[in-house]
């Protein structure tokens, strides 16, 4: 970037394959783009990053050699990232702006553990639990309860006993969020591991569930929520410096 | 190449104390600016795409009008027209006039095939029946998303239509006579803003276009 050659137009004339190969390289890349979104090769997210990836190819290739930043001065390159970087500060700000925080609703945080008893008659599907006598078990198949809990009912492959005796307490998670793009939940008792994250479908009014299997009995307040949003964090209960 | 053309080669423009010429320089802090310009045009159209995805409580699906092969179309002609105005800044840089005025005039060609790929499409989306996209509506609806998505197509095809009489302007010098390489810093000024309105494309169309097929 020191200025041109000594010999401008020796130097030209040498330009001429450097733009043509970068303009096919351009058409190509514009190609994969959007044999990309036709094929739905990756899922949003995936395909929104690498569109960012190609396009800020093209945005090099065309800044860098058609428009001789290559071979200018730095002093045209500082000018136009000036530009540049304020253009993207202002896009950053607007979403920060536009941002709410996430919130959790009153009660949108539950964690209990499970006391389904075991009922007969009724269909239980696989990695069901219930809760027999001071013990919890988990379904094995799909099935419809018989009349005691100890019969050995069809799995498809013979007659089993549906249900195996798992060692802990499973829980149910539940939560109710306004909006945000992560949902992490971990526990608070090193004794008592749970880690779950997950990234919503729905950005909007955000509910969900999930059971678990835990060592041993834990209550709400065992538990730790963090909630993403594009530029805000939601934490409950909130961190404490200890 | 000609002993006078390499002597005009080295004309040297008024420079500012870095160096570069006072033309060039302008037009970088120009664009730098331009740069603010879409910046804030691309932000307001994505901030408005997020908070209003919806239409009558359903997720607004602009795929019912967006003619995705169009669009892709006119990207390719764009990026065509930027190989023509390096190569005519090339030639005049060269002394080629006969060459400068086939690439310009390829170039003018190319911007006016995007300028009305860009009208076809316009007019497509206003009368689209049952979807009609008009400013402030869709399917009848009121809507932001004509707006913003107007307000920021329409801004860089006005640049476009800017870039094409530009062009033009130098296109008509070329057959006074009076066109030398002494005039290679203007029209180097000149590819400086068509390759601008290339790249402001190159980030319109993943933004605008391919991003709504993306969920």
């Amino acid at each position: 970037m020191s200025g041109h050659a000594e010999d401008p137009v020796l130097e030209e004339s040498k330009r001429f394959f450097t733009f043509f190969n970068l303009s096919m390289i351009l058409v190509a890349i514009t190609g994969i783009e959007i044999v990309i979104i036709y094929v739905e090769t990756f899922e949003g997210s995936a395909i929104i990053s690498v569109l960012f990836a190609t396009s800020i190819l093209k945005f090099v290739g065309v800044v860098w050699w058609f428009m001789h930043l290559r071979w200018d001065k730095i002093l045209n390159t500082i000018l136009f990232l000036l530009g540049l970087g304020i253009a993207l500060g202002t896009f950053f700000a607007v979403i920060y702006m536009a941002d709410t925080h996430p919130v959790i609703e009153e009660d949108g945080f539950s964690v209990t553990p499970l006391d389904n008893k075991w009922e007969t008659g009724k269909d239980y599907v696989k990695g069901d639990y219930v809760l027999q006598g001071e013990s919890y078990y988990k379904a094995n198949f799909d099935h419809k309860a018989p009349a005691s809990f100890t019969e050995q009912v069809d799995s498809g492959e013979g007659l089993e006993i549906p249900w195996s005796e798992v060692t802990g307490v499973p829980h149910l998670f539940k939560w109710k969020i306004s909006h945000g793009d992560s949902v992490e939940i971990n526990s608070l008792d090193p004794g008592n591991q749970f880690f779950h994250q997950y990234e919503p479908a729905e950005e909007e009014n955000i509910e969900g569930s999930k059971v678990s299997l835990l060592k041993k009995a834990a209550s709400t307040e065992d538990f730790r929520i963090k909630v993403r949003s594009e530029a805000y964090l939601t934490v409950w209960p909130e961190e404490t410096n200890q | 190449m000609s002993e006078a053309a390499t002597h005009a080669l080295e004309h040297h423009e008024p420079v500012t104390s870095t160096g570069i010429p006072n033309k060039k320089i302008l037009m970088w802090t120009f664009l730098g600016s331009d740069c603010m310009f879409f910046g804030t045009l691309i932000s307001t159209h994505l901030i408005y795409r997020k908070i209003s995805g919806t239409v009558n409580g359903t997720p607004l699906d602009i795929r019912n009008i967006f003619d995705i092969e169009l669009t892709s179309f006119s990207t390719f002609i764009l990026l065509a027209s930027s190989l023509f105005m390096a190569l005519a800044v090339s030639a005049i840089h060269k002394g080629n006039l006969k060459s400068t005025r086939w690439m310009l005039l390829g170039t003018i060609v190319f911007g006016t095939i995007f300028l009305a790929c860009q009208v076809y499409e316009f007019t497509h989306f206003v009368y689209h029946e049952g979807h009609e996209l008009t400013l402030s509506t869709y399917q009848g609806e009121p809507h932001v998303f004509g707006s913003t998505f107007y307000v920021l197509t329409g801004t860089h095809g006005t640049h476009v239509a800017i870039g094409v009489f530009w062009l033009l302007g130098w296109l008509v010098y070329s057959f006074t006579g009076r066109m030398s390489t002494a005039d290679a810093m203007d029209i180097e000024c000149c590819g400086l803003y068509w390759h601008f309105v290339d790249i402001v494309w190159i980030i319109i169309f993943p933004v605008v276009y391919l991003m709504e097929y993306a969920f």
